[in-house]
């Protein structure tokens, strides 16, 4: 593991301060499902230490995290590495994910982002909910705008690659 | 399959009596084969049931989208199915994304309603976790702290352990404890939130470090198992009506070689010269009062059953009084004080005690008061400790 180095911020956004940062194979991190689940367990850990609740805090930051992770484990790139930073900038947690995926994928995400700020977002994730269909990436996306009010980004990452963004306003769900 | 795989991360069952279906721990399967038994409990359940069936998910730390999304559509084909069953799903406030997360189903379904279960997790919740309470805290810490500081070597507190006081109240024991002992990190856990603001606000204030706060259920806790060495739980357990469960709990979370400490009162003891016999009635009916809403401030010489029931060995029990010669007697004083105001106040108002019996109650505080402040007077309040180690 290594802890991120400090980036330089375009002039007007706020400054996310890097907490910490892991790197992996991608091939690795798919060989076992359960990594989604140690992942993001020992990340929300990590980073909730110095929270106001850190136990509530670990479980909703683990709970969204997770949710990721599963979706980067969907990745049909079998190549490349999948980087998970996080950082921070008063209540709100960053989490940068940048996952390899092919073409296909890049334009999927540009849309499900796009879909996820529209004003129907809640209404997408309900009927989704009421639905036949396991959740497809795209709901699960949904479902951390609708309930943990996250805001969802990307970004172009080098080639065969995307980077999500996604801010969580974690403390502010607390009590 | 390594050992995690093998490990029941959750488990789901059904309970007929009291039309109860229940989901715990923590639900993150690749695929929803891996719920096949649980989600055919589940149909099994609503086959069964009539008019409504629970659904209680308190105890579900974790699950997943692909999960919750498998639960759901059970749930809801069901309301489609059958338009006279109703589901009430129990969420607790204290895993945050439950209530949210299920909180969208009534919104799908008028037939499913979501609760979140707070409040009354006991009878007498509403006397403790509001406000009057948190000067009686205030000084009977200060008053026992001068013996449990002493104490506590003899029941697991050393420094740089990792330990826990759960009940913490308004933090006070956690702040002497951090500066007496430095254990390298201690988590204090309550459910109300009034005291942890202000614990937390002492923290920001002094510059306290080392302390964590957080809020939850002391009978159903978030914090992950065996990470405590010692953990402590003082005048908390008599406030339940089930400390088993309590117990279990704080079992669970101490580490295996580690030790759960807890104090307990038995009120009816406490005494004072002069005017023993008013004062010995008064503290019977204290007794009597919490009895009636299902406390047992008597519990304290129990502690030592409880603990073996509970799976402690080695244990160790001592008891210490209280008194007025401890050091500035108006302290001591000012406990009664407190107590009088909420026990012959709030409490026996609520009971439906008439003004007689008020009168006659409020007489023994005076008179312990009276005790407490009298040159050659004794006043005491006895406090048993007691302290189990986990089978390693
Ligand atoms: C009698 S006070 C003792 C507080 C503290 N240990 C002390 O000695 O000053 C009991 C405490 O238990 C807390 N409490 C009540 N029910 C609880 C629950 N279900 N989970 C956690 N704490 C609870 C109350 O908020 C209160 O602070």
């Amino acid at each position: 593991m290594l802890m991120g180095s400090v980036r330089n911020e375009p002039a007007g956004e706020p400054t996310f301060e890097p907490m910490i940062q892991i790197d992996m194979e991608i091939k690795a991190f798919v060989s076992a499902w359960k990594h989604c689940d140690y992942v993001s367990t020992y990340m929300a850990r990590m980073i909730s230490q110095n929270r106001s609740d850190s136990v509530r805090h670990s479980n909703l930051f683990s709970s969204a995290f997770n949710e990721l992770l599963e979706v980067a484990f969907r990745t049909r790139h079998t190549d490349g590495e999948l980087a998970c930073r996080v950082s921070r900038h008063g209540a709100t947690d960053r989490i940068e994910l940048t996952i390899p995926c092919v073409p296909e994928e890049r334009q999927f995400y540009q849309e499900a982002v796009s879909h996820v700020a529209g004003f129907e977002a809640r209404e997408r994730y309900l009927n989704s909910v009421s639905g036949d269909l396991a959740p497809s990436r795209e709901v699960v996306l949904l479902e951390l705008a609708v309930d943990y009010n996250a805001t969802l980004s990307v970004e172009e990452a080098e080639s065969d690659a995307i980077k999500l963004v996604v801010d969580l306003p974690l403390e502010g769900l607390q009590h | 399959m390594s050992p995690y795989d093998l490990l029941p991360r959750f488990k789901a069952q059904y309970d007929a009596n009291n039309q109860e279906f229940s989901i715990s721990g923590v639900i993150r399967p690749q695929a929803i084969d891996e719920l096949g038994p649980s989600l055919a409990l589940l149909r099994d359940a609503i086959g069964r049931v009539r008019g409504v069936l629970y659904i209680n998910v308190r105890r579900l730390t974790q699950m997943n989208n692909a999960a919750f999304h498998a639960f759901s559509r059970i749930i809801i084909d069901a309301c489609r199915a059958l338009p006279d069953l109703k589901f009430v799903v129990i969420t607790s406030s204290v895993v945050g994304w439950t209530s949210r997360k299920f909180g969208r189903l009534s919104g799908i379904e008028p037939n499913i309603t979501v609760e979140e279960y707070d409040s009354e997790f006991y009878p007498g919740q509403g006397f403790l976790e509001e406000g009057g309470f948190v000067p009686i805290l205030r000084t009977q810490t200060k008053l026992t702290w001068r013996h449990e500081r002493t104490i506590l070597p003899r029941h697991g507190m050393s420094p740089g352990i990792v330990m826990a006081d759960i009940c913490c109240g308004i933090g006070d024991f956690a702040v002497l404890v951090q500066k007496e002992f430095q254990p390298s990190r201690i988590v204090a856990l309550d459910h109300s939130i009034s005291s942890l603001d202000y614990a937390r606000r002492v923290m920001r204030e002094f510059d306290i470090r080392g302390i964590e706060y957080t809020y939850g259920d002391a009978s159903e806790m978030l914090l992950d198992e065996a990470q405590f060495d010692l953990v402590t739980c003082r005048h908390s357990l008599q406030i339940f009506n089930r400390p088993e469960l309590i117990l279990k709990e704080l079992y669970r979370i101490c580490k295996p070689g580690g030790r759960v400490y807890i104090t307990n009162e038995k009120n009816s003891h406490c005494l004072g010269e002069p005017r023993a016999e008013s004062i010995r009635w008064t503290y019977n009916e204290v007794a009597k009062l919490f009895a009636h809403f299902e406390m047992d401030v008597e519990l304290g010489p129990k502690s030592r059953r409880y603990l073996i029931e509970a799976g402690f060995e080695d244990i160790r029990v001592e008891t210490f009084m209280v008194t007025n010669m401890d050091g500035d007697p108006q302290d001591f004083a000012d406990v009664i004080v407190a107590w009088a105001d909420v026990y012959a106040g709030d409490m026996a108002s609520r009971r439906g005690d008439g003004p007689e019996f008020v009168a006659r109650f409020r007489q023994g505080f005076q008179d312990h008061i009276f005790a407490a402040l009298h040159p050659k007077g004794y006043a005491g309040w006895p406090i048993w400790v007691a302290s189990g180690r986990r089978p390693q």
